[in-house]
């Protein structure tokens, strides 16, 4: 081959590798990671579709007591796909590290700190992405107001994205076993979307699922989305909910995968 | 260049290197040999900023990799013992990904030069196919393209020509050459020995974790005294009398694993018979006797007492 016309990359080539420009080709791979497989995604909406038409309506016909739970069954029904689609990254990080692909991306030269954004970035715009076209569905079903209330909806979604990003990457990080992670994960994915009013009103839950939803950021996210879309007024205390839900688990997920990669943990 | 300086790495209670101290010049190629487990991959992970040292310094072309990671990984490519290639990417994404991180060439560059190395090792038409698809010999090949396809400034090899067919190994060597020619410094771990030898210029022998010695090839078997090498099978379980051989000025040294013996000499051809002769009127039973230059393997059982194998 004609390699000897080719130069040796010299460091200060790389000078130029603007720092946004590696946070976003950390969250490129991550994205591109959960759209390869596009049947999955493909036979997920139509089920989601399918789950939503059939069961909901049937549902709606059985409970008079609630009238309008069929439109508040959909908004919940797409904030718990943002939940757990979100929750996704936590299981890529994890077998990353264990196949050693971990390894392979720590030798390129991004800074760890970036490497990190990026990541979180991209495990919530990928959920955001994902969701999108059932949101959209949900969002004429539900003759949303105008396009602020839209707009609302979709911060309180990707919000929820980024928290449970973030509560997922911690997760993937501080546990060390395999088995007790796919536990551990999936528990807390059962807790944070079932302990919420996201398919249920609390009234309709047993009351210690009642005494722990008002807690769950799936909750906070449900309850302003529906507050947005319904064009009534601002869910504040919602809003603020989900706020503080992202700023400590992204706080904590960033910190301690930040400590486990420079701290050679991984090692 | 780079140093290392008393680096150690503690995995638990296991020091996987310890004390290691050694500086690679500039746009030579060193290779590491040693069996496995010995702390190659270690080492080279903690230069590249992935493990970092317990103990000591390392610096790459004056930087500390501890003190400033990013400097020094813009500098270095690695190709992984295992390669780490997403399984689900063909070669062509695999490689065209890891210039887009490593190098800020533009996309007609970036897929000229992806296509050249892909040729050149004869996996072009496979470029799309899946590399958990591959064979290890193909995904290995994907592995080392990365670097050879990045050409960075410090490109590290692990064990480079694992798995791969006669052909392809030299091939490998030969680009690894090339690389050196254009100004890298080069650093290949291996556990064979043909391999340390006729690629590396110089060669750090390691072993459980530590620097045993370092020198080019041809001036570490001059230093396994005298040139030549005397290998006896004795008859089983049999107490070999050492001092009876090294009675003889030519007899360097004497060494024995298991009924092999290994005796290094110089003017070995002369002293033959008389080697033989004075085991066998001890009652030293031979099983078979061979002569032969000094190799490698002999420098790496003369400095560490056991065979790489
Ligand atoms: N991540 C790790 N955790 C614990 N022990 C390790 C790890 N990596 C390597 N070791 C141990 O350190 C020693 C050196 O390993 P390694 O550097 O891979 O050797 P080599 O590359 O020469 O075969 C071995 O005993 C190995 O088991
Ligand atoms: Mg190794």
């Amino acid at each position: 081959m004609s390699s000897s016309t080719i130069q040796v990359t010299d460091s200060s080539d790389l000078s130029g590798q603007s720092t946004s420009r590696l946070v976003l080709q950390m969250a490129r791979r991550d994205i591109s990671t959960l759209f390869r497989t596009p049947w999955i995604i493909i036979s997920r909406s139509l089920a989601f579709i399918i789950q939503l038409f059939v069961f909901a309506y049937l549902i709606s016909g059985l409970v008079v007591k609630f009238p309008g739970f069929f439109p508040y069954y959909a908004v919940g029904s797409v904030v718990s796909v943002v939940a757990s689609i979100s929750f996704i990254i936590g299981y890529d990080i994890f077998e990353e590290a264990e196949e050693g692909l971990l390894d392979y991306l720590l030798t390129l030269p991004i800074p760890r700190r970036e490497f990190i954004i990026g990541r979180a970035l991209g495990g919530a715009v990928r959920a955001m992405i994902y969701t999108i076209p059932m949101f959209a569905i949900v969002a004429v079903l539900e003759n949303f107001s105008n396009s602020l209330s839209l707009m609302a909806a979709i911060l309180d979604l990707f919000l929820l994205a980024f928290g449970v990003t973030g509560l997922s990457i911690t997760v993937a990080v501080s546990v060390r076993s395999a088995n007790r992670f796919d536990v551990v994960l999936a528990l807390l994915e059962l807790a944070v979307s079932r302990a919420s009013t996201a398919l249920y009103p609390l009234a309709f839950m047993p009351s210690y699922v009642a005494a722990l939803a008002p807690f769950s950021p799936v909750t906070f996210a449900a309850d302003s989305t529906r507050a947005a879309l319904s064009g009534s007024s601002l869910d504040i205390l919602g809003l603020a909910g989900l706020l503080a839900f992202v700023a400590i688990f992204l706080g904590l997920g960033a910190t301690f995968y930040f400590r486990r990669l420079e701290g050679g943990v991984y090692a | 260049m780079i140093g290392f300086d008393k680096a150690g790495k503690r995995f638990g209670t296991l020091d996987a290197v310890k004390e290691f101290s050694m500086t690679i010049q500039d746009e030579e190629i060193l290779g590491l040999l040693g069996p496995n487990g010995a702390g190659k991959t270690t080492l080279m992970l903690m230069m590249g900023t992935v493990y970092r040292p317990t103990s000591g310094k390392i610096s790459v072309n004056g930087l500390d990799v501890v003190q400033h990671p990013n400097d020094v990984r813009k500098m270095i490519g690695i190709a992984f013992q295992d390669p780490r290639v997403d399984g689900i990417l063909g070669a062509f994404d695999v490689l065209n990904w890891h210039l887009k991180m490593t190098t800020n060439l533009d996309k007609v560059e970036r897929e000229d030069r992806v296509e050249k190395v892909l040729r050149a090792v004869d996996l072009w038409d496979a470029r799309n196919k899946r590399t958990w698809l591959m064979s290890g010999g193909m995904r290995k090949k994907v592995e080392d393209c990365k670097v050879l396809a990045q050409r960075p400034k410090i490109a590290v090899f692990d064990e480079p020509t694992a798995f791969l067919d006669v052909p392809s190994r030299l091939l490998m060597w030969k680009m690894i050459r090339e690389l050196r020619d254009e100004g890298s410094t080069v650093i290949v771990a291996t556990n064979m020995m043909d391999e340390a030898e006729r690629l590396s210029d110089r060669v750090a022998i390691v072993n459980l974790g530590k620097l045993v010695a370092i020198d080019a090839p041809e001036q570490l078997k001059g230093k396994t005294k005298g040139g030549e090498v005397l290998e006896l099978t004795v008859g089983n379980g049999q107490e070999f009398p050492r001092e009876c051989l090294t009675q003889f000025s030519e007899v360097q040294d004497v060494s024995q694993e298991n009924n092999k013996v290994t005796v290094y000499l110089s003017g070995g051809r002369l002293l033959l018979p008389k080697i033989v002769e004075t085991l066998t009127n001890r009652g030293v039973k031979i099983d078979s006797v061979h002569l032969k230059e000094v190799t490698l393997e002999d420098v790496f059982l003369n400095y560490t007492g056991h065979r790489l194998e």
